[in-house]
């Protein structure tokens, strides 16, 4: 399954950057992620229990990030099994300056998903992808934009889907 | 196929669940019909600790009209919906919808308050409850709360219902005047949900001119969806061949159409394109 988008973030670049690589901000931000421990350099092992609406899994595996160039890019590979399926694939995030301020946040990776989860949720994947994605961007952006002096903010499922809300209705109305 | 171990609770009453609710909401799922919910617990994609059956309350399962208002039951079976007599005749939309989704079985014990909570992005009621401009009552321990159909799907199998909410009814204004509805779909051929789904309703003015419309459209994205675009092009419009082939063209206008191995993103914007052409075809044809 090919996964694409764009996301604009309020955030300047680097900081955005600097929240994409810093373990303990994708810890915070990664929907359901339960542990992410560092293996290696740049890889972690992690355990994630993800999901939408009643359907969850656990899953564990490993996440790599590889050809870093800080503040443009960086590759992510993923590898993960649990109960509902196996998932294993890569992506590519690429981070430009937004005209009048801001980042944009360009993605797109190719991921197989297998086991029971893609047999009978098949349909639901991409949805599921898109929203997980969207809610990782705009825990990000919140990261990004903190001052660094303040506590770490909060990432309920409330608080991510109304600051996505928000952020969907600023695009709307305002172009 | 056997679930995880679940502990099940049958409450007599709505005070009673919506109580064991507030006192288990982070383990506990409500069961409506459980025509999604028990597949899902079966392959163990969900596995809530606590279900609470609230099959048995007395009260929950009506289809009335009074005061220009249809209220129905949360626990109405699709198969209630689509055998009764009085919404043939006051609003066919919700019947002619019922009449498509799934099989026998599913109709018989799926409930249309379950297939809403669990708003799964191809379930055939969002779309009539969307073009019906239909309101939805939740209810808690601190009383109901009516929520606005065009505010509760929020994404993929999520809802504006908050936890220890039940969704209790729908409530639908009596359609009046020149009136036509309709609902189409493509249904997939192995599961019966909609590959892409249209909701049509229209009202024709003297004239014949297109007085009001409304489109909700399932199945294309992450959660159904209401056609904006479509229906403000309909509006004040003569409804002929035309300008209605123009109007249902832009029926994915702005919306993140999500494919999958049976229909691909370019085929379910074409089948939309189609459907709601058709929909709002027949809709507008039965205006009279």
């Amino acid at each position: 399954m090919k996964i694409e988008g764009t996301q604009e973030l309020r955030a300047a670049r680097t900081r955005v950057y600097q929240a994409l690589v810093d373990p303990e901000v994708l810890k915070r931000c990664i929907p359901g992620c339960e542990s992410l421990e560092r293996t290696g350099e740049a890889s972690y092992s992690t355990t994630l229990r993800a999901g939408v609406g009643s359907i969850k899994g656990v899953f564990s595996g490993s996440v790599k990030l590889e050809d870093m160039r800080p503040p443009d890019h960086y590759r992510i590979v993923v590898d993960g099994k649990g109960q509902p399926g196996f998932l294993k694939g890569s992506g590519d995030l690429d981070l430009e300056d937004r005209d009048g301020g801001g980042t944009v946040v360009k993605y797109s990776g190719d991921i197989q998903v297998g086991g029971t989860i893609a047999g009978v949720g098949q349909r639901m994947l991409q949805g599921a992808a898109r929203m997980m994605a969207s809610q990782f961007f705009t825990a990000i952006e919140a990261e990004a934009l903190a001052e660094s002096n303040e506590p770490p903010p909060k990432h309920g499922f409330f608080r991510t889907t109304l600051r996505w809300l928000s952020g969907w209705f600023r695009r709307a109305f305002n172009g | 196929m056997i679930p995880a171990q679940f502990d099940y609770l049958a409450p007599k009453t709505l005070d009673e669940a919506i109580a064991l609710l507030a006192q288990h909401a982070d383990d506990a799922k409500i069961l409506a019909g459980g025509h999604s919910l028990i597949p899902a617990m079966k392959l163990r994609l969900a596995m809530p600790q606590i279900l609470i059956d609230i099959g048995r309350i007395q009260n929950l399962s009506y289809i009335n009209e009074d005061g220009g208002q249809i209220r129905i039951g949360a626990m109405t079976t699709h198969y209630q919906l689509e055998s009764s007599t009085t919404l043939k005749q006051i609003c066919p939309l919700l019947p002619e919808t019922a009449a498509q989704i799934g099989d026998v079985q599913v109709r018989n014990k799926g409930t249309i308050g379950g297939s809403l909570a669990h708003s799964d992005p191809a379930a055939d009621w969002p779309a009539a409850i969307i073009a019906l401009r239909a309101e939805l009552v939740a209810t808690s321990t601190k009383g109901d709360r009516v929520i606005k159909c065009d505010d509760f799907f929020v994404d993929l199998l999520t809802t504006a219902l908050e936890p220890g909410e039940i969704l209790r009814e729908i409530r639908i204004a009596l359609p009046s005047g020149r009136t036509g509805q309709a609902y189409m779909k493509v249904a997939q051929p192995a599961s019966g949900f909609a590959v892409a789904g249209v909701a049509v309703t229209i009202t024709r003015d003297q004239q014949g001119r297109c007085q009001s419309a409304g489109v909700g459209v399932t199945g294309v994205a992450s959660k159904a969806y209401r056609a904006v675009g479509v229906e403000n092009a309909l509006i004040g419009g003569p409804l002929d061949a035309q300008s209605i082939s123009k109007a249902a063209s832009t029926v994915t206008d702005g919306i993140a159409i999500n494919g999958d191995l049976y229909a691909s993103e370019q085929y379910r914007h074409h089948l939309a394109q189609v459907y709601a052409r058709r929909a709002i075809e027949a809709a507008a044809q039965r205006a009279q």
